[in-house]
C-alpha cells in the first residue's frame, strides 16, 4: 500500500499518519506527507500510489484543482475536511469517500474499507476526471455508454461517439460509478440504459447490442445474474 | 398619494384656476394727451385738445402738466354701488372726473417745496352722478420733479369700488400666502443645512425659497405701503435682485443634481450673461424680468434634458413640470406664469430633495446592516469550519496523546474565545487588546502546526485604538498563507507610527510564502479589514499589502 497524505496543519497530519499505520501495519510500503498545493501534484505526477488522502483547504488555497488532477489518476482518492458542505461536490468529482474533521480511527478505518468494497453506494460520481493533451477535463458521467478495460487503463466510450482513455482501473471505476452502470463482462462496465437488446451467438456466447450499435461481449457468468436481474 | 401624482395634481389644478380668471370690461380708455402748462379749465370735459401732445417726453423742474383721456362706460351701473378708478401713475397729482376734483395724490407743482407725499398706487371713488353709461373725462394736474421722463398713466383700472379694493386685498393675502409657504419652507431647510452641514442642497433651495418669498412680498406689499413713485425704482431693483438671485439658483441646484460636462464654465457663462441683462436697460424693468426668467428656463432645460439623456433619477418628472411651467407661460400672462411657474419649479425640486434624503437614508440603513454583518463576521470567526474544525482535530489528537498538553490547549482556546467575546459588539478597541488576542491565536496555533511562531512589537502606544480584528486577520492570512522557515519558525512584526499626517501599523511576516503567484487581492480577510477600516475612518485609510524578500508586508494607514 502507497499512500500520500496531502495536509498543512502539521498535528491533523501525523493523526493521519499515525492511524494509517496502525490499520494497515505492515502491508503499508510506503506513507509520504506533503504539506503545499504543488508539491502535491508534482509528487502525484511522478509516483505511484494507492491511495491519496486529500484536505481540500491547503495555506487558504482552494483545493479542487488538485482534486480535480487527483482523481483522474488511477489511484483513489479518500478526502479529509473540515468544510462538510464540500462533500457532495467532492463525491461528485469521483472521491471515494469524504471524512469531516475531527474524526477518529474507526472513521478513518470505514474510509480505507472502501477500497475493498465492490460498488460505492453513496452519493452518485457525475464527472470523470480525464487527462488530455495539457489539462484534466471533467466528463459528464451521464455522456458515458460504456467502458473497457485495457490493462491498468480504461477506454472510455462516450455518447458523441468520442473514446477518453482514464487512468483508473475498470475495478475502480466501478466502485465510483452508480448501479446505473453494470459489469456484464470483465473487461467491460456498461450503462444498462444502453442496452438495446442481448443476443445468443453461436457457441452460446452472450453478446449485448447497445443503442449505438456497438456489440459488447458478456460474460458466461454475469449473464446469468444479468438475467436473474433483467428478466 | 405618492408625491409624483400630488405634483401633477396639483399642476393641473393651478392652470385651470389660471385660465378662469377673465371678464367682460365695464370701460373702454381711449387716447391720454399732454400739454405742459397749468389751466383749471383743462380740467373741464368739454375743452378742446385737439393741439394737446400724445407724448411727453420729458417735463423739467417739476412743472405742472395736464393729461386728458376720454373714458366711455359700456354698461350701466348698477345703482347703490359707486364705481372707483385705480391709477399708477407717476408723479404726484390731483384727479378730476368730468371737471370735478375727486382725488388730490401728493401737491402737484410743489414737491421741491413740500418733499415727497402720496403714492404710487392709489384708488379713488367716481361720484354717482358722473358714473352714467357713456363718454367721461379724466383729467390729471401732475407735476413729475423725480422723474421728469415718465409722463403718461401706467395703469388705469376702473370698477365697482369696493370690488377694486376688494379684489387687491384677496389677490394680496393669497400672494402673502404663497410667500409665507416658502418662508417656511425656507427656514425648515436652513435647520436641516444647519444641523448637517454637507447637504448643500438644502441650503440652495432654503435660499431660493426665502429669495421667492422675499420677491413676492416686494411686489405685493404696494398693496398696504404707500409708496411714494420716487422710490420705485429701489423697489424693482430689489425685486429684479431677488429674482436674478433665484434663476441663477435653481438652475445651479439642477446643475448639482444633474451633473454634465463643462459644469463650472457653463455656469459661470450663464451668471455673467445674467448680470449683464440685469445691469444693461437699467430701466426697462419688465424686459429685464422676462429675459432673465426664459433664461433661467432655457438653461435649466437644457440641463434637465441632459439628466433625462444620462437616466439620472428624478429627471424625467422635472422636466416635466419645466415643460408644464412653459406651458403655463404660453397660455397666460407673465406674472401668473411667473409665479405660478417659480412654484412648479420650486415643488419639482422639492421633489429632487426628497429622492435625495430618501437615498441618504438607504445609506444610513445599509450603513446598518454593513455594521451588523461586520459584527457577525467577527463572531464567525471563531466557528467558522476551517478554525473550528481543525483546531478541535488537533484538540483531540492533543487529548489522546499528551491529555495535559491538550488542557493547555483548551486554556489558551478559551482565552481567545474571551478575548472575541470582549471585542464583538465594540467598533473601536484598545491596540493592547487587539495584541493580546492575536498573542493568544499564535499559541492555539502552535498547538496546531507545531510550528515555532513568535511575536515581535516596536512603538505601540498603548492609548491608541483600531476596529476590532483587523490585525487578527493579518495574523491569520500571515499563518495560513506561510511555511516555516528553515528552523521551523515564522516570526511577526508589528510596528507602529505617528506623525502629523498619519498614523500607520506596519505588520511584518517573516517566513517563506506558500502561494505567491494566486494569493487573491481581496480575499474575504481583506475585505473585512477595508470595510471595518470604511466603518471607522470613511475614506481616510490605505492598506497596503505586498510580498518582501523575507515575507510579506501588510501596512495600514490611517490619515488625521
Amino acid at each position: 500500500m502507497k499512500i500520500l497524505i496531502v495536509e498543512d496543519e502539521s498535528r491533523i497530519a501525523k493523526r493521519i499518519e499515525r492511524m494509517t499505520r496502525e490499520i494497515y501495519g505492515d502491508t503499508l510500503q510506503s506513507l509520504t506527507h506533503i504539506n503545499t498545493l504543488n508539491e502535491a501534484l508534482n509528487f502525484i505526477d511522478n509516483n505511484t500510489l494507492d491511495l491519496v488522502l486529500l484536505d481540500l483547504n491547503l495555506n487558504g488555497e482552494d483545493g479542487f484543482d488538485l482534486l480535480t488532477s487527483a482523481v483522474s489518476h488511477s489511484f483513489h482518492t479518500i478526502v479529509i475536511s473540515a468544510y462538510k458542505d464540500q462533500a457532495i461536490t467532492a463525491f461528485e468529482y469521483g472521491v471515494l469517500d469524504f471524512v469531516p474533521k475531527p474524526f477518529n480511527q474507526n472513521r478513518l478505518e470505514q474510509a480505507f474499507n472502501r477500497m475493498n468494497v465492490r460498488v460505492r453506494t453513496t452519493t452518485q460520481t457525475k464527472y470523470l476526471g480525464v487527462k488530455t493533451r495539457q489539462r484534466i477535463q471533467l466528463i459528464p458521467v451521464e455522456e458515458v455508454i460504456y467502458i473497457k478495460g485495457a490493462g491498468a487503463y480504461t477506454e472510455i466510450f462516450l455518447t458523441d461517439g468520442k473514446k477518453e482513455l482514464h487512468d483508473k482501473s475498470l475495478e475502480k471505476l466501478e466502485q465510483l460509478l452508480s448501479s446505473s452502470f453494470e459489469r456484464i463482462h470483465k473487461s467491460y462496465l456498461v450503462r444498462i440504459s444502453e442496452i438495446k437488446e442481448i443476443k445468443v451467438a453461436s457457441g452460446s456466447k452472450y453478446l449485448a447490442e447497445l443503442k449505438n450499435g456497438a456489440i459488447i461481449p458478456i460474460g458466461r457468468t454475469k449473464y446469468k445474474d444479468i438475467k436473474a436481474r433483467w428478466f | 398619494m405618492s408625491l409624483r401624482s400630488f405634483l401633477s395634481l396639483l399642476a393641473i389644478c393651478s392652470l385651470i384656476l389660471m385660465t378662469s380668471c377673465s371678464q367682460s370690461p365695464i370701460f373702454k380708455e381711449h387716447e391720454t394727451v399732454f400739454r405742459v402748462g397749468d389751466q383749471q379749465e383743462w380740467a373741464s370735459s368739454n375743452w378742446n385738445d385737439d393741439d394737446w401732445q400724445k407724448r411727453l417726453k420729458f417735463v423739467p423742474d417739476g412743472q405742472v402738466f395736464w393729461s386728458r383721456t376720454n373714458i366711455e362706460f359700456l354698461i350701466e351701473r348698477e345703482s347703490l354701488r359707486e364705481y372707483g378708478i385705480m391709477l399708477q401713475v407717476y408723479g404726484e397729482y390731483e384727479v378730476f372726473w368730468d371737471g370735478v376734483l375727486i382725488g388730490k395724490n401728493g401737491n402737484p407743482g410743489q414737491e421741491e417745496l413740500l418733499g415727497p407725499e402720496g403714492k404710487l398706487w392709489a384708488t379713488f371713488s367716481i361720484p354717482s352722478h358722473l358714473a352714467a353709461k357713456g363718454e367721461h373725462l379724466l383729467a390729471l394736474r401732475t407735476s413729475l420733479y423725480h422723474f421728469p421722463d415718465h409722463a403718461g398713466i401706467d395703469v388705469l383700472k376702473i370698477d365697482y369700488y369696493d370690488d377694486l379694493l376688494a379684489d387687491t386685498v384677496i389677490k394680496s393675502s393669497y400672494m402673502h400666502l404663497y410667500a409665507g409657504a416658502f418662508l417656511i419652507a425656507s427656514f425648515y431647510f436652513l435647520f436641516l443645512y444647519i444641523s448637517n452641514k454637507k447637504a448643500y442642497s438644502t441650503l440652495i433651495f432654503s435660499v431660493c425659497c426665502f429669495l421667492i418669498c422675499a420677491l413676492t412680498v416686494t411686489v405685493f406689499s404696494k398693496d398696504y405701503l404707500p409708496f411714494h413713485y420716487s422710490i420705485h425704482v429701489i423697489r424693482l431693483q430689489f425685486i429684479n435682485g431677488s429674482l436674478l438671485g433665484i434663476v441663477f439658483l435653481i438652475p445651479y441646484y439642477f446643475s448639482k443634481q444633474f451633473p454634465f460636462p463643462w459644469r463650472k464654465p457653463s455656469l459661470t457663462l450663464y451668471l455673467i450673461i445674467l448680470i449683464v441683462i440685469f445691469i444693461l436697460n437699467q430701466h426697462a424693468f419688465n424686459f429685464n424680468t422676462v429675459s432673465m426668467v426664459l433664461c433661467m428656463w432655457i438653461f435649466s432645460f437644457g440641463i434637465v434634458v441632459h439628466g433625462v439623456y444620462k437616466k439620472v433619477k428624478g429627471a424625467r418628472m422635472v422636466l416635466m413640470t419645466l415643460l408644464l411651467s412653459m406651458g403655463v407661460f404660453l397660455l397666460t400672462s407673465f406674472v401668473i406664469s411667473l409665479y405660478a411657474g417659480l412654484g412648479l419649479i420650486l415643488l419639482s425640486m422639492l421633489y429632487l430633495l426628497a429622492l435625495q434624503m430618501k437615498t441618504a437614508r438607504l445609506a444610513y440603513e445599509d450603513s446598518l446592516v454593513q455594521s451588523t454583518r461586520l459584527k457577525l463576521e467577527l463572531l464567525k470567526k471563531n466557528i467558522q469550519p476551517h478554525f473550528l474544525m481543525n483546531t478541535l482535530t488537533s484538540l483531540m489528537d492533543w487529548v489522546e496523546e499528551a491529555p495535559k498538553k491538550g488542557a493547555l490547549f483548551i486554556e489558551a482556546l478559551a482565552k481567545e474565545f474571551d478575548h472575541f467575546n470582549q471585542i464583538e459588539n465594540q467598533k473601536m478597541i484598545p491596540i493592547t487588546q487587539e495584541i493580546a488576542l492575536c498573542k493568544t491565536h499564535l499559541k492555539i496555533m502552535e498547538y496546531r502546526k507545531e510550528i515555532d511562531y513568535s511575536w515581535e512589537e516596536v512603538g505601540i502606544e498603548p492609548e491608541q485604538k483600531i476596529p476590532p480584528a483587523i490585525l487578527h486577520t493579518l495574523l491569520e492570512n500571515g499563518i495560513t498563507h506561510s511555511l516555516p522557515l528553515e528552523d521551523n519558525s515564522i516570526r511577526f512584526k508589528l510596528i507602529f507610527d505617528s506623525n502629523t499626517e498619519c498614523k500607520s501599523y506596519t505588520f511584518l511576516t517573516f517566513a517563506k510564502i506558500a502561494n505567491h503567484t494566486t494569493s487573491k487581492e481581496d480575499g474575504t480577510g481583506l475585505k473585512y479589514i477595508k470595510a471595518r477600516l470604511t466603518e471607522s475612518y470613511q475614506s481616510k485609510w490605505d492598506l497596503i499589502s505586498e510580498p518582501t524578500d523575507q515575507g510579506w508586508k501588510n501596512v495600514i494607514k490611517i490619515y488625521s
